[in-house]
């Protein structure tokens, strides 16, 4: 499992959401550091798959090649010699930043760029191979891909999210109306999460994520879900939490939500840092180098491999090289 | 709409795909950014925390491994018509096959009087330590979605597993109780009589609880670094149901060693597995050879205490290292 499996299914095709444009931008007022990464690296380790299946799933590669192990260690660590079906992925490469209090940092890049892996990293989710992130208080990652156990009822998920993110049962009972009534599920809350429409899940998943009141939020993507307006409720959701927090991290796929939301952007490709500033110098440069990026329809190894980009693709010029 | 710096390569038959700028330079050195961490105060993320403050982080998800290990229980046989049913059903028809093969036709537990009865309670008490073996060396991989995307102490993940296995051998120890006092009412054998020893059955049902947990944390650790050890612990399990006499009475087969190999007679005798099946016996069957022993008693509060101690241990040696693959 790779971190691509998060966001397979967006596109590299933005269309800059102008909807999320409304809000107030909030007003940065830099206050003391509250995150740092240091040096940050996480590897992937691939069981039963060699490198190129891994590059297929999303994972970002090119001259990433995974670092080489002695046959030993390689032995000793993983215990499968089945041979060359260990590897490794170097999904994030060396990230260092500096955050303070009052920052909402955004996240930019194309897909299986290690925006997600990172976020995760620094919210001490994912365990760093190298290097190391210290933090005021405990991030908490507000996502969406966050299935909890899907053969259980809504009911059930509700509670048990509730719980892990440190809430006691008193609380989650509390807090319950107010769930269901956010993700707007009604009476599907006592069937199983597996039979719920992928909007659904993503809405209840939404919803308990956000019943809880972190010192540093983390969003994934949540914003990419839903309709209108149930996008409209979760962007004041995190702006409510923000105001609390004080320090958010925003990963999204819309650079309209990034502009909106944002006062720093950091802009990541194959693992990489490229780009580290505020908004209004990060966008412009990431925004040409997408539009240059869809007018070149190179194949689909960076991105744009969902149906609709490739609708879009054979929709227009007829002369794209292939792969 | 600007025009692209690039908007000229776009426009060639063939055109290359645009770079990004390179990778950023950063201002500030590691021990800088380092140095400004500590001083403000600021908590290193993913290390190990402490073992004392672990424990109470453990202690603090209490409702947490609860919930999730009564979920667990019961999502397992939610997809069948029977349902619950099932959670009795299984060990039900596990024991009559063992009856039915290795006491009926191989005739293998010679010198026990009730061959059903020691069957059926090997059987169903050895298949809590199969399934907590089985549960929590899984335990880790089957949930990684919930590891990577909620915080709490990672040995929530294999106690609410053991749970879950307890929540379903609770129904299932009624079955075996009434299948032991059904064995009584075959001509062949000495009805089977409720004494006050069994009382004492839940205590010995407690500590091979507590002795299962510390085997799970082992077992996830194990098997979280590699894989491939959860294939291996089939046949361990299969090999320690015969060692530990689930089937056939091992005292059989130790009275028969020679006097030099009298200290694998004591191994066999005393490894967790067989002191575990005895204490159920000894306290629900009236069986001649199987008599109430305090020295089973010690042994059994030993192994669950010391293997506990150890498993978790073991667990929270690896806690940074969960959830990355």
């Amino acid at each position: 499992m790779t971190e691509a499996d998060a966001h397979l299914d967006l596109d590299l095709d933005l269309e800059f959401d102008r909807e999320d444009l409304d809000g107030e931008r909030p007003v940065p007022s830099l206050g003391s550091p509250v995150l740092v990464v240091d040096d940050l690296h996480v590897v992937f380790r691939v069981l039963g798959a060699k490198s190129k299946s891994a590059t297929d799933a999303g994972a970002h590669v090119q001259e990433a090649s995974p670092r080489r192990q002695s046959l030993l260690k390689r032995l000793v660590t993983s215990g499968s010699r089945h041979v060359g079906a260990v590897s490794e992925v170097h999904a994030v490469r060396g990230v260092s930043m500096v955050v303070r209090h009052g920052e909402s940092v955004g996240i930019v890049g194309v897909n299986g760029s290690g925006k997600s892996t990172m976020l995760r990293a620094i919210a001490g989710l994912i365990p760093p191979t190298e290097g190391s992130v210290h933090a005021a208080g405990e991030p908490a990652l507000l996502g969406v891909n966050a299935a909890l156990m899907p053969q259980l009822s809504g009911e059930r998920n509700i509670m048990i999210g509730g719980l892990a993110l440190g809430l006691t049962q008193k609380q989650v009972e509390e807090r319950y109306d107010e769930v269901v009534d956010f993700a707007d599920i009604g009476e599907f809350v006592n069937l199983p999460m597996k039979t719920y429409s992928s909007g659904m899940g993503a809405r209840l998943r939404f919803a308990i994520s956000s019943a809880a009141r972190p010192d540093i939020l983390m969003v994934d993507e949540a914003l990419a879900t839903g309709d209108a307006a149930f996008r409209e409720r979760s962007r004041a959701r995190i702006e409510e939490i923000r105001k609390d927090a004080g320090t958010v991290f925003l990963v999204s796929h819309s650079i309209g939500t990034v502009e909106a939301m944002c006062t720093r952007v950091i802009w990541l490709h194959q693992g990489k840092i490229v780009m580290d500033g505020s908004t209004d110098e990060v966008v412009p440069e990431y925004q040409k180098f997408v539009r240059a990026h869809k007018r070149t329809k190179s194949g689909g190894r960076a991105g744009g491999v969902g149906p609709r980009a490739r609708k879009k693709r054979n929709g227009g010029k007829g002369d794209k090289p292939v792969g | 709409m600007t025009t692209p710096t690039t908007a000229g390569a776009a426009a060639e038959a063939r055109p290359k795909p645009p770079q990004p700028p390179e990778p950023i330079e950063f201002d500030l050195t590691s021990e800088e950014r380092l140095a400004l961490a500590e001083q403000n105060g600021l908590t290193r993320m993913g290390v190990r925390p402490p073992l004392w403050s672990y424990i109470r982080d453990v202690i603090r998800h209490w409702q947490f491994i609860r919930v999730l290990g009564a979920s667990t229980a019961y999502s397992k046989n939610q997809n069948n018509y029977l349902g619950q049913l099932w959670a009795v059903l299984n060990p039900f028809l596990n024991a009559i096959i063992y009856v039915v093969i290795f006491g009926l036709v191989l005739g293998a537990s010679r010198g026990v009087a009730n061959t059903v009865a020691f069957i059926v309670m090997g059987t169903f008490m050895f298949r809590f330590i199969d399934t907590s073996v089985h549960g929590g060396a899984r335990s880790i991989a089957s949930k990684s979605s919930l590891l990577r995307n909620l915080h709490f102490p990672r040995a929530v993940m294999p106690i609410s597993e053991v749970y879950s296995q307890l929540a379903t051998l609770i129904p299932a120890l009624g079955v075996m109780v009434v299948m032991v006092l059904l064995s009584g009412f075959i001509p062949a054998y000495e009805p089977v009589r409720v004494t006050w020893w069994w009382t004492l059955f839940p205590l010995a049902i407690v500590l091979l609880w507590i002795f299962n947990m510390g085997l799970a944390f082992i077992v996830a650790r194990v098997t979280a670094a590699t894989p491939d050890m959860d294939n291996i612990i089939s046949f361990v399990l299969r090999l320690a149901m015969f060692a530990s006499g689930a089937i056939f009475p091992i005292t059989r087969f130790v009275d028969k060693l020679p006097p030099s190999a009298e200290w694998f007679g004591m191994v066999m005798e005393y490894q967790p597995g067989h002191v575990y099946l005895y204490l159920g016996r000894s306290m629900i069957m009236q069986e001649k050879t199987i008599p109430p022993d305090l020295t089973m008693w010690y042994w059994g509060i030993g192994w669950a205490i010391f293997t506990f101690a150890l498993g978790f241990i073991v667990f929270w040696r690896g806690e940074e290292k969960y959830g990355r693959d």
